[in-house]
């Protein structure tokens, strides 16, 4: 990784008035490299979405973030001033999310809302916009698009929706693309291709990715790197062939033995899977956030100040503990 | 646990079919045409055996769910024959309905919404029992604890209501309301899709327990194809609303046969072999 | 953002709890009128229809609080017994036309088909139909007296709650805790009454407060009119009507009922709003 794009040190979000303010975020360091697709995988409430979120500082209301630095090409976000970030989340970052349908405007055509973006975001004139929008629309890979153009939302199948929104987000040529479980409510057959088309845009444009997802396979398919988190924390980070097939983090460890695979068809085997549930907002407040549920776990766990040690080359992890390789 | 070829299938579906009206103008009404058709399950004929866990797999819109509800009539089908043991499903009506509809329960996908949020977790559950003089109701509270034990929840879950519980929870009282009435057969319309991983393994061993304590038959619905996979004794792959692959899973998943199985299998994303699509830099 | 809230959804139960301040006013207010007029024959000084014609027309004092009416009669005590007789009426009819339309639209949104088709062109009638000229109607045929304006008020007022009902319903009907309810093989009264009611009746609630005020507005319109409460009984409208011709040397027979009848309006108007915003909090979280 050549040069780094986007560096998050120690983000914390917390919800709620002073004295009842719980954190949804427990200092998340991150980075993400030119070019490079890093995936944030983790299960509900686990902060995925907040953080990415808080590279355009866009927060649910009530939300708060904190960090000693959210360094976006070198500029810190927190700095930008009102009409700083709207040009940082016009030009710089591109977004999409899980429902698409919810994200158009059902009352106008999608080509319109496609020019739409060029004209406000590039300031082009209102023929050059409907000239680049039909481009766009065929570089997302819809058929016949001076037909489509003229479609409303509704109209159009999830994955097309996608693929629309997918043209609004890289409209302006963002540098960094965040896809917040943008391919949960399709098909696995329209998932990839949504996916590959996000890999390729990547390599067309020269975009990095900052991928959401639930789904372990989805992130294990397209990204470079990958950040688990847990209860508001990153707890590993590494390289995604490192996380899938040698995981140091016992929670990264019992999540993926507890995803069910298509080879194991027919052999009936019941998987351990995790036992009791995820921590709710505010619940853990100091320690680590997996101790409950962890096999490895200790008292000295309870207390503990959690901080990313180095586990293999560029591969980190939040637990002292030192599990043996190989599942 | 296969079905054994001697003994009565459980559920024997026969070529069930149902449309939809898509579009329908006053002219096809004049001419008392049927309009714009939809069919969401076409000619579909499958068997359920005691016991036996039958995976019904497919794409949105492929009429999984539609042939999920068709089978106790919550969609009415428009032809074929739906024979639950030696009952009749599409003929019968008023008291033999409900008590087709009470052996073959139905779980629903959305945990969040498939209970009523005015109703305690214990009121909802006896309610369940009580409607169909289930044997224990006369005292609510073991009754209750004793089909809350069932799905691993504890006596105390009764006095909470659906809002307090979280997702995994929610569905197991979901469950619990279904086994109250003392089924034969469960129906789990994408009964784990919407909850998080380490929870749907919980409740996926949830389901096989209930399978060998209680001798039920479950037709899973899902789209997740790696869920059914290691649920499932044997799958169905459905597409536009046709049965096009039916067999025991690891026949079907290790060896497909069909182009629909074959491609959903291949966009299926798999953790084990990560191959980043892209190429790294 | 869903996700991250999926933990803390815990307690919206009670989020209604919340006090917001137009309801604690709303109520306050309200609370005092209806108290008041609950009392009345502990509170009223006079008997309401007491002639007392040497102390006709006199301003507000010690002894007649709000001063009295041409004929001598105390207004403060035909105001308590005015405000008894309004909110009983007014309640009753409000309430009965909830009752029946959320009933009636229930049902129909539930079984849909031919049945809300007919229930449906009925509401749309009732609805279409001007609301004053009905009650005027029924005021025709059963005589003046407050009994005819309730009759023509829940004749009418039904309808609307049977439109509310009737969408929420049909909404509600595609729930899955509702499909569960035929899944489970319960009898259809069961799931109308037991499952689906509960659940729908709260916008109705909150629409009544509106429709309160609507009633008690109809209701003393029409006895301003001499089609209501008959002489002597005392109503707020029969009282406003009373004073009409002593607007300018006796105010306060015209203006103190009508002060009562504006803050019962926004006493009420305010609970309403106070409902709505424990809904939408609800809803949000």
């Amino acid at each position: 990784m050549s040069d780094i794009l986007l560096r998050i040190e120690n983000l914390r979000i917390s919800f709620g008035k002073d004295d009842r303010r719980v954190a949804a975020v427990n200092g998340v360091s991150l980075e993400v490299g030119s070019g490079e697709v890093v995936g944030l995988v983790g299960e509900s409430g686990s902060g995925k979405s907040l953080t990415c979120r808080s590279v355009i500082r866009l927060l649910p209301p009530g939300g708060e973030m904190t960090a000693n630095r959210v360094l976006f090409e070198g500029v810190d976000v927190q700095s930008l001033d009102r009409d700083a970030l709207r040009a940082h989340r016009a030009h710089n970052v591109g977004m999409i999310f899980q429902d698409p349908f919810s994200c158009l405007d059902p009352t106008k055509r999608i080509g319109e809302q496609i020019a739409e973006t060029l004209r406000v975001n590039v300031g082009l004139d209102r023929e050059a916009a409907k000239v680049q929008a039909l481009s766009l629309l065929e570089d997302v890979g819809i058929s016949s698009p001076e037909r489509r153009y003229l479609a409303y939302p509704h109209e159009l199948s999830g994955g097309m929706r996608q693929r629309v929104m997918i043209a609004i987000a890289v409209a302006t040529k963002p540098k960094l693309l965040i896809a917040d479980e943008a391919t949960t409510a399709l098909d696995v057959t329209t998932q990839a291709q949504i996916l590959d088309l996000i890999v390729r845009l990547r390599r067309e444009i020269g975009m990095s990715v900052l991928l959401v997802s639930h789904d372990f396979g989805v992130i294990a398919q397209v990204c470079d790197r990958v950040a688990v988190m847990y209860g508001g924390y990153v707890v590993e980070f590494g390289p995604v062939a490192d996380i899938c097939n040698r995981p140091q983090h016992p929670y990264t460890r019992a999540l993926l033995d507890s995803i069910p695979t298509i080879e194991s068809a027919g052999q009936r085997i019941r998987r351990d899977g995790i036992p009791g549930q995820p921590p709710s907002l505010g619940e853990i407040e100091q320690g680590c956030p997996f101790v409950n549920r962890c096999s490895y776990a200790s008292d000295a766990c309870r207390t503990l100040e959690l901080s990313m040690r180095e586990v293999g080359p560029g591969h980190t992890s939040a637990c002292p503990v030192t599990i043996g390789s190989g599942s | 646990m296969n079905a054994s070829p001697d003994t009565l299938p459980l559920l024997r579906v026969t070529q069930a079919v149902k449309q939809f009206v898509l579009r329908r103008t006053l002219g096809d009404r004049v001419a008392r045409r049927p309009g714009v058709l939809h069919t969401a399950v076409d000619h579909v004929s499958f068997e359920l055996g005691s016991g036996e866990v039958l995976g019904l797999a497919g794409g949105s819109g492929s009429g999984k769910t539609t042939l999920a509800r068709m089978l106790i009539r919550l969609v009415e089908p428009d032809d074929g024959q739906i024979m639950f043991g030696d009952s009749d499903v599409r003929a019968a009506s008023g008291h033999a309905l409900r008590e087709i509809r009470r052996q073959m329960q139905m779980v629903f996908q959305d945990p969040y919404s498939s209970l009523n949020p005015r109703m305690r977790i214990g009121a909802a559950i006896f309610e369940a029992g009580k409607v169909h003089h289930q044997p224990g109701v006369d005292d609510e509270a073991a009754f209750v604890a004793r089909v809350l034990d069932l799905v691993r929840l504890p006596a105390s879950a009764a006095r909470r209501f659906p809002q307090e519980l979280s997702g995994g929870q929610r569905q197991r009282v979901a469950i619990a309301r279904a086994l109250a009435v003392g089924p034969k057969v469960l129906i789990a319309d994408e009964a784990v899709s919407a909850l998080d991983v380490s929870i749907q393994t919980q409740l996926l061993n949830l389901f096989l327990d209930l399978r060998d304590e209680l001798g039920l038959s479950i037709i899973f619905v899902a789209h997740q194809l790696s869920v059914i996979a290691e649920v499932a004794d044997r799958v169905a792959i459905m597409h536009e609303g046709k049965i096009v692959e039916i067999g025991p899973t690891a026949e079907v998943f290790h060896r497909p046969q069909h182009d629909y199985t074959r491609s959903l299998l291949a966009a299926h994303p798999s953790h084990t072999a990560p191959t980043p699509r892209g190429g790294s830099v | 953002m869903s996700d991250t809230f999926t933990t803390t959804s815990r307690t919206t139960r009670f989020r209604f709890r919340i006090r917001n301040w137009e309801l604690s006013l709303g109520v306050a207010m309200l609370g005092i009128i209806v108290i008041a007029g609950l009392f009345a024959p502990l509170l009223a000084p006079y008997p309401p229809n007491q002639i007392d014609i040497l102390h006709s027309l006199q301003a507000p004092s010690f002894s007649h609080l709000m001063g009295t009416d041409f004929v001598g009669r105390d207004v403060f005590s035909r105001v308590l017994y005015g405000v008894r007789i309004d909110v009983f009426v007014v309640a009753l009819i409000t309430y009965a036309g909830l009752v029946i339309g959320v009933i009636i639209g229930t049902v129909a949104g539930y079984f849909g088909g031919w049945l809300d088709a007919i229930i449906g062109r009925v509401t749309d009638t009732v609805v279409s139909f001007p609301f004053i000229v009905l009650v005027l109607a029924v005021v025709a045929i059963v005589g003046p007296g407050l009994k005819g304006v309730a009759i023509g008020i829940v004749l009418v007022g039904w309808a609307l709650y049977s439109r509310l009902a009737r969408s929420e319903m049909l909404a509600m009907r595609e729930q899955p805790f509702m499909l569960a309810t035929r899944a489970l093989g319960y009898s259809t009264p069961r799931a109308i009454f037991r499952h689906a009611l509960p659940n729908l009746v709260r916008s109705s609630l909150v629409y009544s407060t509106v429709d309160v005020v609507v009633n008690m507005l109809v209701l003393a319109g029409m006895s301003y009119l001499g089609l209501g409460q008959q002489a002597p009984g005392a109503d707020l409208g029969s009282i406003i009507a009373s004073g009409q011709g002593y607007l300018l040397t006796a105010w306060w027979i015209t203006t103190i009922p009508g002060t009562v009848l504006v803050l019962f309006g926004i006493g009420v108007s305010m609970i309403g709003d106070g409902l709505t915003r424990g809904e939408l909090s609800m809803a949000t979280v």
